[in-house]
């Protein structure tokens, strides 16, 4: 049983929508989906959904041990620009660009976003947590490259709002 | 150089023993990782390691306690192992477990030995069946009949303890069949509220006890070494205080007894790495009873470190990398004496509250055979969110009249200005008469020393002002 991007993005579409609904469970022979609706985010006054599922792929985490050395005193950042929104890392984790290898990144600089739009994926020990834009805006900087491992509030995509 | 046993190591806890991991580390060429809290960016540890990852936010619950966020972070930074310091999920057999299904090692036993230990009834089933005697008391009680029968056979005063347990909590003495009811009812409702388990046994109340531990180390190769004791008698409301090695009181008899079983109940459960045994001395019987395991490096280790001239934690990497102890038991020579106080930031005179803030001045004392572990440095920050361990002032002698000189010297040398610290309580205390006779038992500083002095009033040099201005 294959799980695509498609279809965690139609249940996650499924749990958005209803908003009597805190969590989804699916067991199929293989794996287990479990998708929960997150409180407590800094994207926004709302609380975006975030997924997680076992993940069925096991190409779905490339080169873990090799991810880029991060060295938080090292790191400057860029201070954001008045108009321009910070998505931070809610946690820990390898960050994908991707929903998987091989697909299209979830956005581009450049690319004009709405509050719903996944910005990326964290992956926490197979566990996969969606990144929402929580604005409408343009894609201005992508800060960490794919499969990296980002800290806790490390700022990965500026958006400029509308 | 020989090649070290890992080329890097994670090191999943904050403040002196971070520091102390990094350290041994560093003397075995292996390069060191640490995790740690938005709160700790700034800390010693994140400054001496090879590399920092922030793993979360500072409430320890969603950082240090988060056992996929500090794995993922291990695994990320190419760590091949992972040393959990003490306390946080040092004995989680749960965290040791994921660890090993990671493809990381873990710096500690299994999760079956931890397990075997963590639960105090089945630990207390593990010495008996190593031959080691414990308190006497009973197995698990579920009823007040139950619990009355038992008081009968054990004798009051008698304590309720939790089967979970740890730290005094769901703890209660009994001294009368009266308060059995009320205190077997409201050991079990803290036990729970606690630990998630209400489970509760009963000990005979040993009235006037020292605590003495055995260090042990046990390697993949069958090899368990002891090495030797720790007094850890001056304690208050269960935490401990003042620890010194060997113990200034018992005979080589006692000694003998209590290493030997401690390194039978290493055996029993196939123990790995560095561990300690806990022994509860009953003063008017002269007997040792076994209290509990603790399986990992202990905050007091230094002490054991003076007097045998070996690096425990040293050890603990060469173990988890499945290599054999570095000496046998007949080179573990002990040598002088020595005494560790726990440096906290916490106020004597305000029943030791802790009183987190910024360090303005910090000057360690040093000189032969004197050690300081700390975290510390001026300017630093003390957070809010963790314990208030600002460090272990350690000193050695060639006796124990000559270490309690040295500490009263190093005392007087520490100099910590911005925060309340205990350097002033352990200055008293190596001071007092019964303190230097060895006539110190776990009750001694809340009922004797502190009760005759009603506020411990810092003496003229006693750096640590509160209230100073950054």
């Amino acid at each position: 049983m294959d799980l695509t991007h498609k279809d965690v993005k139609s249940i996650i579409g499924i749990i958005d929508d209803a908003q009597h609904l805190d969590d989804i469970e699916l067991v199929f022979a293989g794996f287990r989906l479990h998708v929960k609706r997150s409180s407590g985010s800094d994207t926004g006054g709302r609380a975006p959904p975030s997924a997680s599922f076992e993940s069925p792929l096991p190409a779905a985490s490339p080169k873990l041990a090799q991810a880029t050395q991060p060295a938080a005193r090292a790191r400057v950042e860029q201070p954001a620009a008045e108009g321009e929104i910070v998505i931070r890392a809610p946690m820990l984790g390898t960050f994908y660009r991707a929903p998987s290898p091989g697909k299209n990144p979830f956005v581009e600089v450049g690319q004009r976003v709405t509050p719903d739009d996944s910005v990326g994926v964290i992956e926490v020990m197979k566990l996969f947590n969606s990144i929402r834009a929580g604005v409408h805006g343009t894609i201005v900087r992508i800060n960490v490259e794919n499969a990296a491992l980002v800290e806790f509030n490390e700022a990965l995509i500026v958006i400029a709002a509308d | 150089m020989t090649k070290p046993p890992f080329k890097r190591i994670f090191v999943a806890n904050r403040g002196e023993i971070a520091v102390r991991v990094i350290r041994a580390c560093e003397s075995l060429g292996i390069e060191s990782v640490v995790g740690v809290s938005e709160a700790d960016r700034d800390s010693l540890a994140a400054q001496l390691a090879s590399h920092v990852v922030c793993i979360g936010p500072a409430s320890a619950s969603l950082s240090y306690l988060k056992p996929e966020a500090l794995i993922t972070a291990a695994l990320g930074t190419g760590c091949k192992a992972l040393h959990p310091g003490y306390g946080f999920l040092s004995e989680r057999a749960s965290f040791s477990r994921l660890c090993g299904e990671s493809g990381l090692v873990f710096i500690g036993p299994s999760p079956e030995a931890i397990e075997a230990m963590g639960d105090k009834l089945t630990a207390i089933r593990h010495a008996d069946a190593a031959n080691v005697p414990r308190v006497p008391g009973s197995g698990r009680v579920s009823t007040k009949a139950e619990a009355q029968a038992e008081a009968e056979r054990i004798g009051y005063p008698f304590l309720f303890k939790a089967s979970a347990g740890g730290g005094g909590r769901g703890m209660r003495i009994v001294r009368s069949s009266a308060e059995l009811g009320p205190a077997m009812d409201s050991a079990a409702a803290e036990a729970q509220a606690a630990f998630g388990d209400a489970t509760l046994y009963m000990e005979k109340y040993i009235e006037s006890a020292r605590h003495i531990e055995i260090q042990i180390l046990a390697d993949a190769h069958g090899n368990v070494v002891h090495l030797g004791e720790r007094d850890c008698s001056t304690q208050r409301r269960h935490q401990k205080l003042i620890e010194e090695a060997p113990s200034p009181f018992i005979s080589d008899d006692v000694r003998r007894t209590l290493t030997e079983a401690a390194v039978r109940l290493a055996r029993r459960v196939d123990y790995r790495g560095a561990g300690t045994v806990e022994f509860v001395y009953d003063e008017s019987t002269k007997q040792a009873y076994f209290l509990e395991m603790n399986t990992r490096i202990q905050v007091e280790h230094p002490v054991t470190e003076m007097v045998t001239g070996r690096d425990l934690v040293v050890e603990q990497i060469h173990i988890a990398a499945g290599e054999a102890i570095s000496f046998s038991q007949d080179e573990v020579r002990l040598s002088g004496h020595a005494i560790e106080c726990r440096v906290n930031a916490e106020d004597p005179s305000r029943n030791f509250a802790p009183g987190p803030g910024r360090i303005v001045e910090w000057q360690e004392p040093s000189g032969e055979g004197v050690r300081v572990d700390s975290h510390c440095y001026a300017g630093y920050m003390v957070p809010p969110y963790y314990d208030s361990l600002l460090g272990k002032l350690i000193v050695h002698g060639p006796s124990r009249e000559a270490a309690v000189e040295k500490m009263l010297t190093a005392i007087d040398r520490f100099k910590v200005v911005g925060v309340p610290t205990t350097l002033g309580f352990h200055r008293s205390v190596m001071g007092h008469d019964d303190f230097a006779a060895g006539r110190v038992n776990t009750r001694w500083v809340e009922e004797h020393f502190l009760a005759a002095k009603s506020a411990v009033t810092p003496s003229g040099k006693q750096p640590g002002k509160p209230g100073v201005a950054a």
